[in-house]
């Protein structure tokens, strides 16, 4: 067993085992559905990391030749977790295999919705309606 | 049929019943402002600043970047309020005149209501780990085995984020104790929330758990169980040891820490989380406790008892390996693999709360350390104000002599301006200035502060600036 940790987004997104990259991906807009996937397309090996979802929202659909993947096949693949940005995935290859790291694009299909959502600072107008509440008192 | 009935409808509150039902119990006498910074050896005590809590919305949970704000702060002292009804406390010198407040911390009426919001203020102080902590694909015995062993370097790492800020505080004393004051709520009653789940009936892994807690018990030794132990080091290094003295201390994240296991433990649907948490604790705990000794040694020297920490190095060295082949193996044996992407969400999730909490007790010492500088500040925000370059809302504030705010923080940064008296600016334990006429402080986003007034009266400003640093020019 080989255990690796990459990034969920951004540099380093990707990570390439026994010569297949594989990276995070959520389908749907709650973002409920994180999993690490193959992006190798089984056709004739296109990047399935650049994939749409097709219309039932069931599969994948290869940028090169249209082929169909299964997300519920693809979502079993990998047993992994996410904490924050960081993704930690167990392939089933010898611990000795060798993992790289590097970056490839995602679709926008595959990034659903932002593993980590970043809310600004409350409009200093909501702190003043109730200055004494979000306050409270003194200092 | 004839006899139908209604739907089944699971118990949920509407934001406004919700509002209305925190209100309910926190009105208790128990919960109301103190007008001291410490409570007396009364474990029934603890203020939950009712008075702000009816314009707080607890019905969606805060993002992630969110969770330091007040909010959460007050569903944390709520949470901890509630969870603590299941737990016996009494105070060290005897009931006597606390015997009031002790029958009303246990009654049915306060514990219903408590329950009434529990859901809903779970929701919200820990809803943020959905989005945190994801669990995905197949998961097999043997991908776990692979996964927990990649986890050892993170388990025997250095010296933790929060020692390093105690070992480089400008008061290292303070500090450590400041430290220790966020330990208590969890040592002072360890193990309660573990000891939730060995009720019940589950087989030979509920005997395994319960030995865990016969270690944590000290084998029924009263001078070798575990909370006396921390009693020891909190008294060896100046400090008291009744339940929850230093409630208005406790930083939003530890209490965070503390109420998860009782979560976990409260809720025994997250049963198989809980047994992932125990793993990562108590396979994690070895080192973090040397780093304690070390830390706590090195600024107290040897008059401070760390006894607490050095027993758990000798018990806990076999207790993670224990876990895991005694409990968690046989179970995912016996109920299946299924079982297994709880037990890596409670370990993610722990680790998580871990970096939180590492986090938000190095920046409060970093803002205790940092109070000339943000008393200093003053003078060039209040200019950005009174020259009209910046207009943030203010509130005009009038208190008498004594008058405690209790501690709290705020979702921005403000201006703290005194116009006329003396007020005592406390932010953190054993860290104060003290204010007077034309001086005042920036406060930090999130950080604990409080006050309290020391001249007859004190008129005061608070300026709600946002983010400071676009006041400086
Ligand atoms: S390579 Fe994907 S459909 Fe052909
Ligand atoms: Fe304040």
């Amino acid at each position: 067993m080989l255990v690796v940790t990459f990034s969920a987004t951004g540099a380093g997104n990707c990570v390439e085992v026994a010569g297949t990259p594989y990276v995070y991906a959520r389908t749907r807009r709650d973002g409920s559905d994180g999993f690490v996937m193959g992006a190798r397309c089984p056709h004739r090996g296109g990047p399935l990391h650049l994939a749409s979802v097709s219309e039932d929202g069931a599969r994948l659909v290869c940028p090169w030749h249209g082929g169909r993947v299964s997300l519920a096949r693809l979502r079993r693949q990998v047993p992994a977790v996410r904490r924050g940005d960081t993704v930690t995935a167990v392939f089933a290859v010898p611990a000795d295999t060798e993992a790289t790291v590097r970056h490839v694009p995602v679709s926008d299909a595959l990034c659903a919705a932002p593993p980590v959502r970043v809310r600004g600072l409350p409009e200093p107008a909501d702190t003043a309606a109730a200055p004494k509440a979000a306050a409270g008192t003194a200092g | 049929m004839s006899h139908s009935l209604p739907a089944y409808r699971p118990f949920e509150l509407g934001a406004d019943d919700l509002r209305e039902a925190v209100m309910r119990y926190a009105t208790n006498p128990l919960y109301l402002d103190n007008d001291e910074w410490l409570n007396d050896d009364n474990p029934y005590r603890r203020q939950l600043r009712p008075q702000v809590l009816r314009h707080l919305d607890f019905s969606t949970p805060p993002a992630r970047a969110d969770i330091l704000n007040y909010p959460s702060l007050a569903a944390q002292r709520l949470l901890t309020a509630i969870y603590e009804a299941d737990l016996v406390f009494l105070p060290k010198s005897g009931l006597g005149d606390r015997a009031e407040d002790f029958k009303n911390f246990y009654s049915p009426g306060n514990r219903a209501l408590g329950e009434t919001i529990r859901p809903a203020l779970e929701r919200y102080a820990f809803g943020f780990l959905d989005e945190e902590v994801d669990v995905s694909g197949k998961w097999t015995k043997d991908t776990f085995l692979a996964y927990l062993e990649s986890l050892e370097p993170t388990m025997t790492g250095g010296p933790s984020k929060t020692a390093q800020a105690i070992l480089s505080s400008t008061d290292r004393e303070r500090a450590a104790r400041m430290w220790l004051i966020q330990l208590a709520p969890d040592f002072l009653s360890e193990a309660s929330p573990m000891i939730r789940n060995v009720l019940g009936h589950y087989g030979q892994p509920q005997s395994e758990w319960f030995k865990i807690i016969i270690d944590e018990y000290g084998y029924g030794v009263h001078e070798t169980k575990h909370s006396r132990l921390f009693e020891r080091t909190l008294e060896s290094a100046g400090l008291r040891s009744d339940l929850h003295r230093y409630w208005q201390y406790y930083l939003n994240s530890s209490l965070l820490l503390n109420n998860w296991f009782h979560y976990l433990g409260k809720n025994h649907e997250l049963f198989f989380r809980y047994l992932g948490a125990l793993f990562y604790t108590e396979s994690s705990l070895v080192d973090w406790c040397r780093h304690a000794v070390d830390t706590l040694t090195e600024i107290f020297g040897d008059q401070v008892d760390v006894t607490y920490f050095t027993e758990h190095v000798h018990i806990d060295q076999h207790h993670g390996r224990m876990a895991l082949e005694k409990l968690l193996l046989p179970i995912v044996e016996e109920h299946g693999e299924g079982v297994i992407p709880e037990m890596v969400r409670g370990i993610e999730e722990y680790r998580a709360l871990l970096t939180v909490a590492d986090d938000d007790f190095s920046a409060q010492i970093a803002w205790m350390d940092g109070q000339p500088e943000y008393n200093k500040l003053h003078a060039p925000v209040y200019e950005a104000i009174t020259s009209g370059r910046v207009k943030p809302p203010l509130a005009d504030i009038v208190e008498p002599f004594g008058e405690l705010s209790n501690t709290h923080c705020h979702d921005g940064d403000e201006l703290c301006h005194i116009v006329s008296g003396t007020m005592k600016f406390v932010s953190g334990f054993d860290s104060h200035l003290i204010l007077e006429a034309g001086e005042g402080v920036v406060i930090q986003k999130n950080r604990l502060h409080g006050a309290i007034i020391e001249s007859e009266e004190c008129v005061y400003q608070i300026y709600s600036v946002g983010d400071y640093t676009s006041c400086l020019s």
